[in-house]
């Protein structure tokens, strides 16, 4: 048996060495790191803080939102009132918050097939305890629906659970279909399902009775229906008297669909940091532009995000009262290429041609000029600074392809290319032998590509065409396009070799900005064959394997096999990882440091000192 | 006039349900999956056939378009793909922002534009006209949302007399409520629509100076402050209604680079963003609404003139 409160601690004590370091070495001459140090003033009670968001509206209330409604800020209005079991995100570390998480233990049993997990003697917002039967209300819901729930992924929970039984009001038994590594489950799933109160949610309208509905198939399927359909009334959001009943820190108080909202402490939150502010106020911006202006005109904004573009107006801010602080974000930012597209899969397909492409990406150089030093380096699939400790020694050393245009010449001449820096290089021995360009390119055949990216900020403009510039010095020639994010992603769709040719495969290479990890960043539904985000068709046995590994075995070095690999393999072209950059008040305690995974939406730390 | 104004309120319907085919026509023959774009990267097997078949969208086109029709019968526009909530709340909630913004601009334009129009021409090439022209074509090339930072950044960042957003209410009243933090964003829009209506004042002014009857009128002695209000603003006036009429559905439309600075959601942001993550329901509720007031606002312009020019007369053909 194992004990997840190890492994967390762990990784927390790993995650602050990284943070630390993450900070101590980022930035440029304006100096931002993960944040000052406390105000050092006495800690006041109440006080309200004004937050920016950035084009964000949440449009449904109740927890469990229905698969097709895809707007991510949700979980920002729903998580301060339902919080996640496995409460990711603990002070400055990229890492599971044992003091805010809703269980006091979680054990894993059976070869790592069962999980025993011990709530804690906490209470709902109405006083009534919080107990093992709000999970079971949960899962019966999901059981009977899972299809029409965001988070589900496919053969995950819970369609991976054969039982679950509640053995007395604390105690929540899961057995699972197969083995999973619990890193995985507990940060990756569990991390991602709320508890619901059974006792004043477990109805299907508004006027009918509490019952246990949710134990038949079809009482589940009626009461999770009902829900979501109140769910979806934003007029009611701040009257519906299911939604009053909350077991996190904060109770909403105002809302309206052009994304202002606000919170007040919930006065019987079970947890240890009870709110300090009277009022967590936030408020939506049309764009970066707007809420900076906002910020430089002072008085209205106590927190906001600082587009990278203007971190040069940090000093500005910093004398109006401001301090700055950087948080690096948990994902993995990549060019994919479409290893089935008709024209150029066949030389997609080839390693080496993918390793030339990325030996030429100057990606140090990308994080300086076009990310002002705010990036994470892009060295493989798992971001060093968000995920210090899942981070293999090969990816912390720069990874497995550092910035090397000669080298990425020689590659090329050395399987038959004529190399043509400035131009475009062509193949010149067509074949399969060592020497040669590879199976399926023609003789004549042109290194030449249409890279499609996601429009809108400078950066990646900047990004892209040092990308373009710099490929061309092995005769690569990328023909930038750039679309809306909506826009390029309604362009192309998962193409495989059994796909090939769909109307979605047309693209070559595209660049959609990032995909974002949970705690634990594991590779499923990116690198593995079939994955929902491997839209290029990346296909390897030994990848699926490794991934495989990664989420079912328990084998402590998997995870570093897997990474390595992965980076040596190029399914897609690795790229740097901007990071946010946050502005809050001087004055503000608890903000700073930022933990990659919740920083940011954890206000029940925060406080004014005088 | 009835009988005049019935046939024009059906040509409208013929109009707007052809506007709504070919819009409809258009918007799906932009390439790219619609479930894709709207569930980004969540877009599995699974969640794209749901979201299909929630929207309709495996029907045949003609059977989407007849079963919009049949909403739109019922005063259902459809629900938003994106924003999830129904697109008749959506516009219900815009509009209102859009008419104080827009419309607020468009009648201090006017206020300015009128009288500047008529000294411009009664002072015709003389110091004062040209640089009220140099000063308008000045306004009028420079692009709104630079025109709104130099104000933010003058108003807001360094005098601190204007906030840099307009109001964020929802409702008429709340919007009017906060006068002060509508001055930037009206006075924007204005000022860069100032040359427009001046300049067809200045020279429709012009023309009507020349004629005999403002000779007649000043022979006859009439004050120069009369024949300027009497003759020559009602006679002049009506190239410039016209431009008003033809501004109205832009007032519904909004104007997506003064709600973006100024952080005031309106049509125009919610018209742009649907166009990007291939809203449907939103493009389709927007396009038959601005359609309307575009009928509308023509509608209303012919009948001003009527007002305005006793000799205008509606009647058979």
């Amino acid at each position: 048996m194992r004990t997840l409160r190890g492994l967390a601690a762990a990784v927390a004590a790993a995650a602050m060495a990284v943070t630390f370091a993450a900070c101590s070495g980022g930035g440029s001459s304006s100096g931002i790191g993960a944040g000052q140090g406390a105000p050092t003033g006495p800690k006041e009670k109440g006080g309200t803080v004004t937050m920016a968001w950035i084009a964000a509206a949440p449009n449904f209330i109740f927890p469990l939102a229905p698969a097709t409604n895809t707007d991510g800020y949700n979980v920002n209005l729903t998580q301060p009132m339902w919080p996640y079991l496995v409460y990711n995100g603990d002070g400055g570390q990229a890492a599971v918050n044992p003091q805010e998480s809703l269980y006091s233990s979680m054990t894993w049993s059976a070869g790592d097939k069962t999980i025993t997990i011990v709530l804690k003697p906490w209470k709902w917002s109405d006083g009534t305890p919080i107990t093992s039967r709000d999970f079971t209300f949960v899962y019966n819901m999901l059981k009977a629906d899972y299809q029409n729930w965001i988070n589900y992924l496919p053969g995950q929970f819970p369609a991976d659970v054969t039982s679950v039984s509640a053995p007395n009001s604390r105690t929540v038994v899961i057995n699972l279909d197969r083995s999973y590594n619990p890193d995985f489950y507990a940060e990756d799933v569990l991390g991602y399902v709320p508890l619901l109160p059974q006792h004043a949610w477990d109805k299907t309208s508004m006027t009918g009775k509490v019952g246990n509905y949710d134990e038949t198939t079809a009482g589940a399927k009626a009461v999770y229906a009902f829900l979501q359909k109140e769910g979806g009334d934003m007029s009611a959001f701040t009257t519906n008297p299911l939604w009053s009943v909350t077991d996190g820190p904060w109770k909403l108080a105002s809302f309206n669909s052009d994304g202002d909202y606000s919170y007040v402490p919930n006065p019987h939150y079970s947890g240890p940091d009870k709110p300090s502010l009277a009022k967590w106020v936030n408020t939506a911006y049309t764009t970066d532009t707007a809420e900076l202006d906002a910020l430089r005109a002072g008085g209205s904004l106590d927190v906001g995000t600082l587009p990278l573009n203007d971190v040069q107006q940090v000093g500005i801010l910093k004398s109006s009262g401001y301090s700055v602080a950087s948080q690096p974000l948990p994902g993995v930012a990549a060019i994919t290429p479409n290893f089935y597209n008709a024209q150029v899969g066949p030389i997609l397909r080839q390693l080496y041609v993918r390793q030339a492409m990325e030996e030429l990406i100057d990606r140090p150089q990308i994080v300086a000029k076009a990310y002002a030093g705010y990036a994470d380096p892009g060295n493989g699939p798992v971001p060093v600074q968000a995920f210090s400790h899942w981070a293999s020694p090969l990816e912390k050393s720069g990874g497995p392809y550092k910035y090397d245009p000669a080298r990425a010449v020689s590659l090329l001449k050395a399987h038959g290319w004529k190399v043509v820096p400035g131009g475009t290089s062509t193949c010149q021995s067509p074949g399969t032998g060592a020497a040669d360009c590879g199976a399926g390119i023609t003789a004549g055949q042109g290194l030449s590509f249409q890279l499609l990216y996601s429009s809108g900020t400078a950066a990646m403009d900047q990004q892209e065409a040092a990308i373009q510039s710099s490929e061309e010095q092995a005769g690569i020639r990328f023909a930038l396009k750039s679309e809306p994010f909506n826009t390029l992603v309604g362009q192309f769709g998962v193409c495989t070799a059994s796909s090939h040719p769909v109307s979605g495969c047309a693209w070559q290479l595209v660049d959609e900005g990032y995909i974002p990890y949970n705690l634990y960043p594991a590779g499923s539904s990116l690198f593995n064959t079939g994955g929902v985000n491997n839209n290029g068709g990346y296909s390897s046995p030994e990848e699926d394997n490794l991934v495989n590994a990664t989420e079912y075995g328990s084998s402590t070095q998997a995870f570093y096999q897997y990474e390595d690999y992965t980076a040596q393999q190029l399914p897609w072209l690795w790229l740097p990882l901007e990071s946010n950059v946050w502005v809050y008040k001087s004055n503000l305690g608890g903000f700073a440091p930022l933990n990659p995974i919740s920083g940011g939406l954890n206000p029940e730390v925060w406080y004014y000192a005088k | 006039m009835t009988g005049y104004l019935l046939r024009r309120v059906g040509q409208a319907v013929v109009v707007v349900i052809g506007l709504l085919i070919v819009i409809f026509i258009m918007i799906h023959l932009v390439p790219g999956s619609i479930a894709r774009s709207v569930l980004g990267v969540r877009a599995t097997p699974g969640r794209i056939s749901l979201f299909n078949s929630t929207y309709g969208l495996n029907e045949p086109l003609y059977r989407q378009f007849l079963t919009y029709l049949g909403q739109l019968a019922h005063g259902n526009f459809g629900i938003s793909y994106q924003l999830q909530q129904p697109v008749s709340t959506l516009i219900a909630q815009r509009v209102p922002k859009d008419i104080v913004l827009v419309g607020l601009s468009t009648v201090l334009a006017l206020v300015i534009a009128l009288p500047m129009g008529i000294y411009q021409a009664v002072h015709r090439d003389r110091i004062g006209d040209h640089l009220l022209t140099g000063a308008s074509f000045t306004l009028y090339s420079m692009p709104d949302f630079f025109f709104a930072f130099l104000l933010i950044a003058a108003f807001s960042v360094q005098l601190h007399i204007f906030p840099p957003e307009a109001p964020s209410a929802s409702s008429l009243g709340g919007l009017l409520a906060d006068p002060r933090a509508l001055v930037l964003p009206v006075v924007t829009l204005a000022l860069v629509s100032l040359a427009s209506f001046s300049r067809y004042m200045r020279s429709s002014a012009i023309e009507v100076l020349a004629q005999d009857y403002i000779r007649v009128a000043r022979a006859k002695g009439l004050p120069r402050r009369l024949v300027l209000s009497r003759h020559v603003l009602r006679n002049s006036v009506l190239p410039v209604v016209t431009m008003v009429g033809l501004s109205f559905p832009s007032i519904i439309a909004g104007a997506v680079i003064a709600e973006e600075v100024f952080n005031y959601p309106g049509m125009g942001l919610l018209m742009y963003q649907a166009a990007t993550s291939h809203d449907i329901p939103i493009l389709l509720g927007c396009t038959l609404v601005i359609g309307v007031a575009t009928v509308v606002g023509s509608l209303a312009a012919d009948i001003a003139y009527a007002v305005i020019d006793p000799r205008v007369r509606y009647g058979r053909g």
